[in-house]
């Protein structure tokens, strides 16, 4: 496994951009940063109604973090032009210190999308998985494809690197999709486990439902911070759960988020992990400071986005032309896309 | 750079990085397809708004206030991209011109073409060459900020109202001496009120010697080698002074005027015999009071004098002006309030005097805080009437608004000196020849000794002039108690 500066995302960055054919690209319309996060269809779960009391413990240990995003920069005559980013953050010695890569900018088109995603897959991933997860991706897909194989190349570089530590993904544990190969979560899991780091994957949003309701919203009248265990989810093959999953509820607004902790490690130390991250990370809606700015750095501000167009511009001499963007031609107000404020 | 906006006479022109451009400088923007260029002063420089720029600055400074610490693996090289474009600006301007086949017009009713006009950094002395401001009496203000010199006409200050203006210690008396040497240079008649006794030294150059000008510039000091005498004023002019300086009430006013005809008649006219008639004058007892008071005022002032051979330098300082040009230095230093009023009745009422008679053709007269010995009436009477008799006055002050209105309208040109004060901005923003946007904009970032210099003597095209050093002794210092840690 390749765990120094992930020069394959530069060559095959520089190699698809040289190779624009027609050199006009359309400005993108709809900037949608995608951040990945795989949800299961609801299935039948239930929800310990007893919340797990939680003390922060101050006891100092390293607290990590890696988040990535991807974004449509244009599109081309023969596909598109995206962008890929990754950031890395760990809060050593009350400081947040990161580790940010890229942007890395790929021009993806149907005729390279397989050999872009493959060659990456095998570079950073030297394991073979099931055959049904190398399947290749349509071309809207690609970027996530892309950003999925640089997350979990970060995460594989946290777990080999931090030691006694609280790993932080963002998502949950959830694999053996077409992006994350449970082989390689697993792997991923064990290297955390082999240092003594816990792996703990915050989700934003969440589709499971517990008698209708979300499982984020079924909180309980007593005072945070605490967890909810869940239990009997049971996704169906292939994809696989690596972690339990708990409702953490973390500090005093009303928010809670999914969480998933690595099922290998001893319910007692899961407890505990969270109980370490509360006493070593700063908290506001209840969502842990660490991620956010892992989130924060990877995610492309409009400014950065203007910047690529103009280095994609300058630098391999793609025409940009603005075309008219049909559902604003047609539909005006009520088209999708704008925000009209 | 780029054409953006153009609403009204205002040019919005986005500008990048690499393109150095402040305020007062001048674009040319051309239109290859039109034959036709505008000119544009660039009035503000601001950041060009982009999107996510407040995201970009917010999240490098998460932990506790500090940036936060980190690596940024960039093997594409793109954040000079995003600096690039997080530094782009938006540079504010305003038409000054059209240029069309080398000819200017003030014109800004046109549109060139966004996507094929270039823009670009207009250099000052094509400017000026195009304006055509050099002329064949040159008075060099001082150096542009492109290094050029600004050089106006000195008739572009003959028939003129000028105002010099900015706040203290910019440099506003050391241009009214600049302007007021080169105009002696051309063999012009200059009076000046100088209020705090520093122009009295400008025939002497830095190191003690006698400069070309020296034998030009007249200095009368009132009470000491400035007097006059009864029977060298005009009754109209010591009205004047008995009325707007020594307010005297008209009813004694008109008992005045026949003690002095029957003075006149018997060929009497002295201090003595004036104070004589006054107290054997049948008249009512308060009128009588009003006229001792007044003449006492006078006497005491030690500017009235009874002696004819001390009495006639003033005219005597305007002839040998008139033939070789001077500056007449009227030294108000030590003198009161009162005093001083009445000092500039009679300087004033002399100067119609000459003027009407054609002893003189016309004078420049340099007027510094005119506010403390001008009466109300006289600033309508100097921007009007005086006009008409040849008095073309410069006024010098910090304080914009002790000037009216009326004036500030009426002035041919302002040399504005930094000022920060809003409201003081807003009085001088009222000139006629400028627009307040610019004199907002620059004037407050006008370093010490730069002046913006506006109106008929730089064709309207406001030019920023760093104004040029003189080898004249300085007199303008502020007296300071802690001298030796000012030094340091």
């Amino acid at each position: 496994m390749d765990t120094t500066l992930p020069h394959q995302f530069v060559e095959l960055s520089l190699n698809s951009l040289k190779h624009i054919q027609n050199p006009s690209f359309q400005l993108n319309q709809q900037n949608i940063q995608h951040a990945f996060n795989y949800e299961e269809p609801p299935q039948t779960l239930r929800l310990n109604p007893k919340p797990i009391l939680l003390k922060p413990t101050y006891a100092e240990s390293i607290v990590s973090a890696v988040d990535t995003s991807t974004i449509k920069i244009g599109d081309t005559s023969t596909g598109m032009v995206i962008a890929v980013r990754g950031a890395s953050v760990w809060k050593q010695n009350k400081h947040y210190r990161y580790t940010r890569l890229g942007p890395f900018i790929y021009h993806i088109t149907e005729e390279n999308k397989n050999y872009v995603c493959n060659v990456l897959e095998r570079t950073y991933f030297s394991a073979q998985y099931e055959p049904n997860h190398q399947a290749a991706p349509n071309l809207l897909q690609v970027p996530t494809r892309i950003a999925n194989i640089l997350e979990r190349w970060l995460q594989t570089m946290l777990s080999k690197t931090i030691v006694n530590g609280l790993i932080l993904f963002d998502g949950s544990l959830t694999s053996g999709t077409a992006d994350t190969p449970s082989q390689r979560m697993r792997e991923i899991l064990a290297n955390a486990r082999t240092r003594g780091n816990i792996v703990l994957a915050f989700s934003k949003m969440t589709t499971l439902r517990v008698n209708g309701h979300l499982i984020t919203d079924s909180l309980p009248q007593h005072k945070p911070p605490y967890l909810l265990e869940a239990d009997g989810f049971r996704p169906k093959p292939p994809i696989v759960l690596l972690g339990n999953i708990y409702v953490a509820r973390l500090t005093k607004e009303k928010y809670a988020f999914r969480v998933d902790i690595d099922k290998e490690v001893p319910p007692e130390s899961r407890i505990e992990a969270v109980q370490q991250l509360l006493g070593n990370d700063v908290f506001a809606q209840s969502y842990p400071e660490t991620l956010r700015l892992a989130h924060i750095l990877c995610t492309f501000t409009a400014n950065e986005v203007l910047a690529m167009q103009h280095f994609v511009t300058r630098r391999f001499g793609v025409q940009i032309i603005n075309r008219p963007d049909m559902h604003r031609l047609l539909f005006g107000p009520f088209g999708r896309g704008e925000i009209y404020s | 750079m780029k054409l953006y906006r153009k609403e009204g006479n205002i040019l919005q022109v986005l500008n990048f990085p690499n393109e150095t451009v402040e305020k007062g400088d001048y674009l040319l923007v051309e239109d290859a397809e039109a034959r036709k260029a505008l000119i544009a002063q660039v009035i503000d420089v601001q950041f060009a708004s982009m999107p996510g720029v407040l995201e970009e600055l917010l999240r490098s400074l998460p932990d506790g206030g500090e940036l936060l610490q980190g690596e940024d693996v960039d093997p594409l090289e793109i954040a000079p991209h995003i600096t690039y474009i997080q530094d782009a600006g938006l540079v504010l301007c305003k038409i000054r011109a059209t240029v069309e086949n080398d000819n200017l017009s003030p014109s800004s009713s046109w549109l060139p073409s966004r996507s094929q006009s270039t823009i670009r950094r207009l250099p000052l002395p094509t400017l000026l060459k195009l304006a055509k401001v050099e002329g064949k009496l040159p008075i060099i203000l001082g150096s542009t900020k492109d290094s050029s010199l600004l050089t106006i006409d000195a008739s572009s200050l003959d028939g003129r109202l000028n105002i010099i203006t900015g706040k203290k210690e910019t440099g506003k008396s050391h241009l009214s001496k600049l302007l007021m040497v080169n105009l002696v240079g051309y063999k012009a008649t200059v009076v000046v009120f100088d209020l705090n006794g520093e122009y009295h030294s400008l025939g002497i150059s830095k190191d003690g010697k006698r400069n070309a000008i020296y034998d030009k510039i007249h200095v009368l000091t009132p009470g000491q080698n400035f007097k006059i005498a009864l029977k060298q004023i005009n009754l109209h002019v010591l009205l004047g002074i008995l009325i707007h300086a020594l307010h005297l009430p008209g009813t004694s006013a008109r008992e005045f005027r026949r003690i002095w005809q029957s003075l006149k008649e018997r060929d009497n006219l002295t201090l003595h015999e004036l104070g004589e008639t006054i107290r054997n004058w049948n008249c009512n007892q308060h009128v009588r009071d009003a006229l001792f008071s007044r003449y006492h005022s006078l006497v005491n002032s030690g500017f009235v004098t009874d002696n004819i051979a001390e009495a006639n330098l003033l005219e005597e300082c305007l002839l040998k002006s008139k033939e070789h040009g001077g500056a007449v230095i009227v030294n108000l230093r030590n003198t009161g309030s009162i005093d001083r009023q009445i000092v500039v009745e009679y300087v004033l009422g002399k100067l119609v005097e000459s003027l009407t008679s054609w002893k003189l053709k016309a004078t420049f007269l340099f007027a510094e805080e005119a506010h403390l010995y001008l009466r109300e009436t006289y600033w309508d009477d100097i921007v009007t009437r005086m006009r008409h008799f040849g008095i073309f006055t410069t006024f010098i002050t910090n304080q914009p608004d002790t000037i009216r209105d009326n004036i500030y309208r009426q002035a041919d040109n302002i040399f504005l000196f930094n000022f920060t004060n809003e409201h003081d901005l807003d009085v001088v923003s009222r000139a006629a020849r400028v627009d307040a946007e610019t004199v907002r904009s620059i004037a407050r970032d006008l370093p010490p000794h730069h002046c913006l210099a506006l109106g008929k003597a730089v064709r309207d095209f406001p030019i920023v002039v760093k104004v040029k050093a003189m080898d004249v002794k300085t007199m303008g210092e502020t007296r300071l108690f802690f001298t030796d840690t000012a030094s340091d």
